[in-house]
């Protein structure tokens, strides 16, 4: 009786209504999801507003450069310390998770980028709240899926439905939402999967509006682009994908930089909070999110020159870089906004310097234009790019040049750098497993589920007119060696290295297995990766290995077993 | 995984997980999984921690688990003391090293393994490894995990019989089949513990014959110990001292588990025993 309650409320999946299909199922448990990522979002957009209130009075004075050290440092002792984290930018850690591991999270992760990227940016640090919610929607995905006995397929889809559902939430922006989740956290476009995420879009995007009103992040703007403004917008492509490659390479330094440092955690981050506050004294622009400053840019007012313009961007790559680079908490989608919108500022008062006879369109198109730039640039994801721009700024007059410099951008990164920020390091790796890829299905793949278990082990002291009365008996073309005391194995004989005393029998009382073995031969364990295996199988052209562990032979691994369990893993991962 | 064949050439050897701490109390505990190895003729993996914290990725769930920085004394001589140890039993070790990282300083740790071994807490200073105290990791590792986790007492002391805990539910079964399977691979005998609580006597033979059991119980039970007077803790004290307990855990919901505590964790802070836990998704073969 117990067991049936519990399967009733906690195996929704076994109910007969959800039996058959489990689209249904999906739907109802994505909305959930949808409003509690949506919820985290809300909570931390307040807190981050509230401290940056609170600490606005702070400003003005001459120590106010400590303050982004202070909030980087205690987010970094939040993370390591009180939440145990081992924190990293949160949008790897979900990419790996879904490829890897089914999408399973650990449920302190829905809570705890949260914290520390409020005490990062509300400090001052340089780094955008989004990539924390998304880590907190898809850790609540993944354990709700997990309260719910789901499997790793509808699990998977839940981690997506949190990341779009927080990504919504957050820009008011339900397509963003779904066109990110399913572009760069899944990686793959399939009708089950987009079904729930939509729905998590939805109930994302409508708890925020509820709590906060239903505002664009950047007021409305009407644009008249021409023929010459769309042409322009190849050159702008361009800078966005240089400041975009320039943005990557700066946080990879700086982090490679800091990791050689032997200070602790806590004062790497104050130091990096330190600089950027130093910075932000010059510069007030760089502190914080920057949203504030882009509103004046795609408004037109920005009144500074155009190299001063130029160096703001500069500086807020940098400042970014020392940010998380050096440990504080938070994400990349805004600051690339606010480069963006630098960078095309920049380039439009370029074009204006350079050709001002020309009627050009105002120069808070090209800000979104950059910003959707550097989107598409960095996170080599031109669909989110695209769709971000024309929701958070309600301006689809501007969707043309936006595809342009969104596609190209994306091209000219990807050339330069073939995998995102978010991708690199996975790819770099190797742990970039895609649903459908070689590399996927392999890795679902163990030695183990492999094993041909049917060879006869022959001992070292075997006869050959011995061991040729157990080839007759087998239908194998190897026969592992071990040591009969020690059980322990010595080599592998083929049928081949026995041909040339098949027909001699004066050598069939004469010589012994050892003797014919082949002592090196190569071998694998029952650990290692498939990839790898077959890696070594190609090089060396071989098609069958012994499995050994602890020194004994537990079997072999063949390429025809493996091929044939490769098609039907590849038919489970491909039949939804 | 493998089994024996036919022809009787390659046999699979269950796996056990050791974590290993260079530290007298880790040396006691290395010494109680060799001693489990040997008997059950199981291969060990020992890993050697490099940072306080790994995760464990489970079929339905992650746990990280967080060490005490007594895992990381002096990783020089870990590896040469865990060998010494390992190979003057005449086994032979392999050494565990990560592969994949979750992040730089989180290794994931493979849960293919047949059983694990813990110390009572792997999360607290060893003062409080004793009794009285079972770590929350170690906890979820048992509630998540498929294979049972070995918790040892501070100090070596080989076991020569097996005491299972038999109190009717679906983990208790699963925790009797497992104990009379390592009865029937090691021969010792197997005593079984029951503390009758609201139930008729007969209630327990009938879910021993329900699950057909009744042939082994018979062939391998020295003795059942049917408790209907005292309290648990009290009854205890008929458990041989040399016994392996093998017990299942956390097979109720969680607000009977909140609001009548864990009988294993009862279990645990009362006897000195080595235990063999089983847990909910057990599912491993001896």
């Amino acid at each position: 009786m117990r067991l049936k309650l519990r399967q009733i409320w906690r195996l929704p999946a076994s109910w007969p209504l959800f039996q058959a299909d489990d689209r249904l199922l999906m739907i109802l448990i994505a909305a959930i999801v949808g409003i509690c990522s949506g919820l985290a979002a809300v909570i931390l957009n307040r807190s981050l507003t509230a401290m940056l209130e609170w600490l606005h009075h702070y400003r003005h004075f001459w120590w106010a450069f400590v303050l982004p050290a202070c909030g980087a440092a205690l987010s970094s002792l939040f993370l390591e310390k009180i939440v145990n984290e081992g924190a990293g930018h949160g949008v790897p850690e979900v990419i790996y998770a879904v490829s890897r591991y089914g999408g399973l999270l650990r449920a302190r992760s829905g809570y705890s980028r949260i914290v520390s990227s409020c005490l990062t940016i509300g400090s001052g640090g340089s780094a955008g709240p989004e990539a924390p919610v998304v880590m907190s929607g898809a850790a609540i995905g993944s354990n709700i899926a997990r309260f719910f006995s789901l499997n790793d397929r509808q699990r998977v889809a839940l981690v997506g439905c949190g990341a779009a559902g927080a990504i919504s939430s957050i820009f008011n922006a339900p397509i963003a939402g779904m066109v990110f989740s399913v572009e760069v956290i899944l990686g793959e476009w399939t009708a089950v999967n987009i079904i729930p995420i939509a729905i998590a879009a939805v109930a994302g995007t409508e708890i925020s509006r509820l709590l906060q009103g239903n505002q664009i992040v950047f007021a409305h703007r009407l644009f008249n682009i021409g023929l010459i403004d769309i042409a322009a917008s190849f050159g702008l492509a361009v800078c966005c994908a240089a400041a975009s490659v320039l943005l990557t390479h700066a946080l990879h330094t700086v982090h490679t930089m800091s990791a050689k440092t032997r200070l602790p955690f806590w004062l790497r981050a104050a130091v990096g909070g330190c600089a950027v506050g130093v910075i932000g004294l010059f510069l007030p622009v760089v502190l914080g999110e920057g949203y504030h400053a882009v509103r004046t840019v795609i408004d037109g007012t920005f009144e500074a020159g155009l190299w001063f313009v130029g160096l703001i961007a500069l500086a807020k790559i940098f400042a970014t870089a020392l940010t998380l680079g050096w440990g504080g908490s938070g994400g990349i989608f805004a600051p690339c906004l606010v480069i963006g919108s630098f960078v095309g500022l920049s380039f439009h008062r370029l074009m204006v310097e350079m050709w001002p006879a020309v009627q050009w369109v105002n120069e808070g198109c090209f800000a979104l234009l950059g910003m959707a730039g550097l989107i598409s640039g960095i996170l080599q994801a031109p669909l989110t790019g695209i769709f971000l721009i024309v929701e958070i700024t309600g301006t689809y007059e501007v969707i043309l040049p936006l595809i342009i410099v969104s596609t190209i951008s994306t091209t000219l990164c990807h050339y330069i750098e073939p995998a995102s920020f978010y991708l690199r390091e996975l790819v770099e790796k190797g742990q970039l497993l895609r649903p459908g890829t070689d590399a996927r299905v392999l890795s679902d793949l163990s030695i183990g589920e492999l094993l041909e278990t049917d060879c006869i082990c022959v001992p070292k002291s075997m006869l050959l007119g011995d061991f040729i009365n157990i080839v007759k008996k087998s239908h194998r073309n190897y026969f592992p060696v071990e040591d009969e005391k020690t059980g322990r194995f010595l080599g592998l004989i083929h049928l081949d290295d026995i041909r040339p005393y098949l027909f001699d029998s004066q050598l069939y009382n004469a010589v012994f297995v050892e003797q014919i073995m082949d002592p090196k031969v190569d071998i694998v364990s029952p650990g290692d990766d498939l990839i790898d295996v077959l890696k070594k199988m190609d090089e060396k052209r071989i098609f069958s290995m012994p499995v050994i562990a602890g020194e004994r032979f537990l079997g072999m691994v063949s390429k025809a077993t493996l091929l044939d369990q490769y098609r039907k893993e590849l038919m489970v991962q491909t039949s939804h | 995984m493998a089994a024996t064949t036919a022809e009787g050439g390659n046999v699979y050897k269950p796996r056990l997980f050791h974590i290993f701490r260079n530290t007298p109390f880790g040396r006691e505990s290395l010494l109680q999984s060799i001693h489990f190895c040997k008997l059950l003729e199981c291969s060990i993996e020992i890993y050697i921690p490099q940072s306080t914290r790994f995760l464990m990725y489970f079929e339905n769930d992650v746990t990280q688990v967080d060490l005490d920085s007594s895992y990381l004394t002096a990783p020089d001589t870990a590896r040469e003391h865990a060998l010494d140890l390992v190979t003057q039993a005449g086994l032979t070790p392999e050494f565990f090293e990560p592969k994949n990282y979750t992040a730089s300083t989180l290794p994931d740790i493979p849960t293919d393994y047949d059983f694990m071994c813990c110390p009572r807490s792997i999360s607290d200073l060893s003062s409080k490894i004793g009794l009285g105290y079972i770590g929350p990791r170690v906890r979820k590792i048992v509630q998540s995990a498929h294979f049972p986790v070995i918790i040892t007492n501070g100090v070596f002391k080989p076991w020569t019989s097996i005491a299972v805990f038999f109190g009717g539910s679906i983990n208790a079964v699963k925790s009797l089949k497992l104990g009379l399977r390592i009865a029937r691979k090691i021969g010792f005998g197997l005593n079984l513990i029951t503390q009758v609580e609201h139930r008729k006597a007969d209630h327990y033979e009938r879910i021993i014959k329900e699950n057909h059991l009744q042939a082994e119980v018979d062939q391998h039970v020295q003795h059942w110990f049917r408790f209907e007077s005292n309290n648990l803790e009290e009854n205890l004290y008929a458990i041989p001292h040399d016994a392996l307990a093998v017990l299942g855990a956390y097979g109720h919901g969680l607000i009977k588990e909140i609001v009548f505590g864990s009988k294993m964790e009862k279990i645990q802070s009362t006897i000195p025993n080595n235990l063999l836990i089983v847990g909910p998704n057990f599912t491993s073969v001896v």
